[in-house]
């Protein structure tokens, strides 16, 4: 049971990122300057309108699966890190309004339109940030129930540059996403071109901020490199990233969107995942120590329903899904 | 203000906000798809253009819902941890067929939203008719869980922890019904009347658009009919209460000593301190008859509960009064269209004013309703359970949780209702435009 409900969080987790990462992205995308800022509007529009809402729910997801099923990682995560999530609850609300109210405000004037862009942009930036900062602080062990103090108890299992940084790469993952998903969702080749660049620089991006990653963590003594590679699966890990950077230029090059949607999405699924795997069964380094989904686990009731229910909710969910992107995404 | 009482409020803003969006987002598909199928079976453009105006509508207050929808999911464990760990894996079972209901929902309206002129024109409808089903079985789940809170069930309460957990039994508790089908037929008639008043107010500045009769008339519908049912239903909502809950049922009608032949007051303000009610119309014997169908019988009081155990009488009892001072007003004007549409006559100017003025007044008994339910459930956050103050976030300075999301949503509230403005504005300037052409 307790294995079908990982496997249903990291799915969960990987398509948040690979699908609703890439909305974001393309929120952060508008920020940069460019000539075709109409044009580049109108393409994200049309790109994310039918799909964002959708691609939302696997957060939703991730959440009911946590307060059912794991109620004590639920509870230790929104105790502790109180204050991250309630930045990352201003970044959805203000980036799921800000662009339906783009796309559909009965009166398109430039002063209006150009203020939802802004908070669109921005709140992207700002919520893919803060995810990034949440994801970093499961594992430092500084997440600490028995403090009483409020710097230690409320912001010291988020403060410090190893979150940042891996904020910082969140965005830059997303952003890298979206810019070789919207190559396929024009026509134009002067936009086919920008977003073709835009990959490149976010993929070089991605690369050092990487590295900032594993930098700033060997700084402040988490570690993850040597955490990362004592892991039976490291190397092979490295090597598809690798691979996958190779196979991305060159589809790239030949100028195949749909292929490098493919490997672009293979790439960041195979970042998430193995971070995933290199904890799991470890959701949450306390400072007392590493906490599993084992340890948290409901009771086996409750557990045989949350299956029951992601199994039967699978078979509506995953046609219809399909449907949506096959109409939407030919 | 100490911290439970912020996270109260903060809890109670998120969920008054977010109720409104998730009533419309339940209902105005349904609208929405009527509007729709008129226009498949008939190809009237009057039928298109409408279909199109609500959608739009749709779609903004849509997205509200499920961000805001969002926020609440957090703010279970953000505001009260100690609450869902007990609670998670009692009452999630209907969270989590709720999340696959949103789910279905959420591709839905991107199918229906985006999907003009890429599918077979029934399929397309079939997608908008989803986006009402799915949204509305997302309601009754969460109303399945928010019941449980009311009655607890499935499960043994030993020690201060939960055993022997049958989430099944938790979801279908002595609740669920009363509550989901008062607050399914609230929605019903809280957006048909509101939708009905804003086309009325239109139908007022342009007494010949045919556009806004239609519109009003489909509005109507549902809101006649859900207004007429629901007193029936609130009637045997609060017969389930007098069982269930009698401390909230005494709060609700200000009773305070354990009688029989119970009367029930019409407006009055109890005072807590002297325990009685104060300038109130008695009806002898109503509050026993309403509650146990015998005017002879015994209405538990407050006084059968130690003090610390009773509610907040006076905002309970008020809240209880307006809502049912509403929906006795709603029942009312559905007679009377009903009258009005049996002597198929225009509708005249007075009734299309009253329309207008009763446009929020729906939205405004729903909150009393849900401050009757939630603030007549206190102090115990799981009914005779646990206590609200038992759960609340050891986080300190709630405060500024509670004054950040309620500048944030005022923010939302008063963009979202220039954006409205707009939408009207924009579409009485069509049927102008309309109306000038040869």
């Amino acid at each position: 049971m307790i294995e079908i409900l990982i496997f249903f969080v990291a799915a969960s987790l990987l398509l948040y990122i690979v699908l609703g990462g890439a909305d974001y992205g393309a929120g952060i995308l508008e920020l940069f300057p460019t000539d075709y800022k109409e044009e580049q509007r109108k393409i994200i529009n049309n790109a994310m309108g039918p799909v964002w809402e959708a691609n939302h729910m696997w957060l939703i997801l991730i959440v009911v699966i946590l307060f059912m099923g794991f109620p004590l990682i639920f509870n230790l995560v929104m105790v502790s890190l109180h204050i991250p999530m309630v930045a990352l609850l201003l970044g959805i609300v203000v980036r799921g309004t800000a662009f339906t109210f783009r796309h559909y405000d009965a009166v398109t004037e430039p002063r209006s339109q150009n203020f939802y862009s802004y908070l669109f942009g921005y709140s992207s930036l700002w919520t893919s940030f803060w995810l990034g900062v949440i994801g970093a602080s499961l594992d430092r062990g500084r997440i600490d129930p028995e403090a009483t103090d409020f710097f230690l108890a409320y912001v010291s299992p988020w403060w410090g540059l190893f979150p940042v940084s891996m904020g910082i790469f969140v965005c830059c993952i997303f952003t890298f996403l979206a810019s070789v998903y919207l190559i396929g969702e024009t026509d134009r080749p002067a936009l086919r071109t920008l977003f073709r660049k835009r990959a490149f620089v976010l993929n070089i991006a991605m690369v050092v901020s990487g590295i900032l990653v594993f930098v700033a963590s060997y700084m402040e003594g988490t570690d993850l490199l040597s955490k990362f590679w004592s892991h039976q699966f490291a190397f092979v890990f490295v090597s598809l990233v690798v691979a996958l950077f190779v196979v991305l230029w060159i589809v790239a090059i030949k100028r195949r969107p749909l292929a490098a949607r493919i490997v672009a999405a293979t790439q960041a699924g195979v970042i998430m995942a193995g971070w995933f795997w290199v904890n799991a069964p470890v959701v949450l380094t306390l400072k007392s120590g590493p906490l599993s989904f084992y340890d948290a686990a409901a009771p086996a009731a409750t557990l045989r329903q949350l299956v029951l229910a992601l199994l039967i909710g699978s078979l509506v969910i995953f046609p219809s899904l399909f449907y949506l992107l096959r109409i939407f995404k030919k | 203000m100490d911290d439970l009482l912020a996270a109260r409020l903060s809890m109670g803003f998120s969920l008054g906000f977010h109720i409104i969006f998730a009533a419309v987002g339940m209902v105005m598909p349904f609208l929405m798809a009527t509007a729709h199928f008129l226009y498949l079976k008939k190809k009237n453009p009057e039928d298109l253009e409408l279909t199109k105006l609500w959608m739009k509508g749709v779609a903004i207050l849509f997205a509200i819902g499920a961000v805001s929808g969002t926020v609440l999911s957090f703010e279970l464990g953000l505001l009260w941890p100690g609450f869902m760990k007990h609670a998670g894996p009692i009452f999630g079972m209907p969270f989590s067929w709720e999340g696959t209901a949103f789910f279905l929902e959420a591709i839905a309206i991107g199918l229906f939203l985006y999907g003009w002129n890429r599918m077979h024109p029934w399929v397309h409808w079939g997608s908008g008719l989803i986006v009402g089903i799915s949204g509305f079985a997302s309601g009754i789940f969460v109303l399945a869980a928010n019941s449980w809170m009311n009655a607890p069930a499935g499960f043994d309460w030993v020690d201060g922890k939960a055993t022997n957990i049958d989430p099944v039994a938790a979801m279908f508790n002595e609740a669920w019904l009363h509550q989901t089908m008062h607050m399914q037929a609230a929605a019903l008639q809280a957006v048909g009347y509101a939708v009905a008043g804003i086309h009325a107010f239109l139908l007022l500045r342009n007494r010949s658009s045919a556009l806004h009769l239609r519109a009003l008339k489909i509005a109507m519908v549902f809101a006649v009919v859900s207004s007429l049912v629901q007193p029936i239903i609130g009637h045997y909502a609060a017969q389930r209460v007098a069982v269930l809950q009698p401390a909230k049922l005494a709060a609700m009608e200000g009773h305070f000593q354990t009688s029989s032949n119970v009367p029930l007051y019409i407006g009055g303000i109890p005072d807590v301190e002297k325990q009685e009610m104060n300038w109130g119309v008695a009806i002898p014997g109503a509050l026993s008859f309403l509650a146990f169908n015998d005017t002879a019988a015994e209405v538990k009081g407050l006084d059968q509960f130690p003090k610390e155990e009773w509610p907040p009488v006076v905002t309970v009892h008020l809240a209880f009064q307006l809502m049912v001072a509403l929906g006795s007003f709603m029942a009312l004007l559905s007679v009377i269209y009903l009258w009005l549409w049996k002597k198929k006559v225009a509708l005249p100017i007075w009734f299309l004013k009253t329309l207008v003025f009763s446009a929020p007044l729906g939205f405004v008994a729903i909150e009393a309703g849900w401050i009757v339910t939630e603030v007549g459930r206190q102090p115990w956050i799981i009914y005779g359970i646990l206590k609200t103050a038992d759960s609340v976030t050891p986080v300190p300075g709630m405060i500024f949780h509670f004054y950040f999301f309620l500048v944030l949503y005022l923010l939302l509230s008063v963009i979202t209702l220039w954006l409205f403005k707009r939408q009207i504005q924009v579409a009485e300037q069509a049927v102008q435009a309309a109306r000038g052409k040869p």
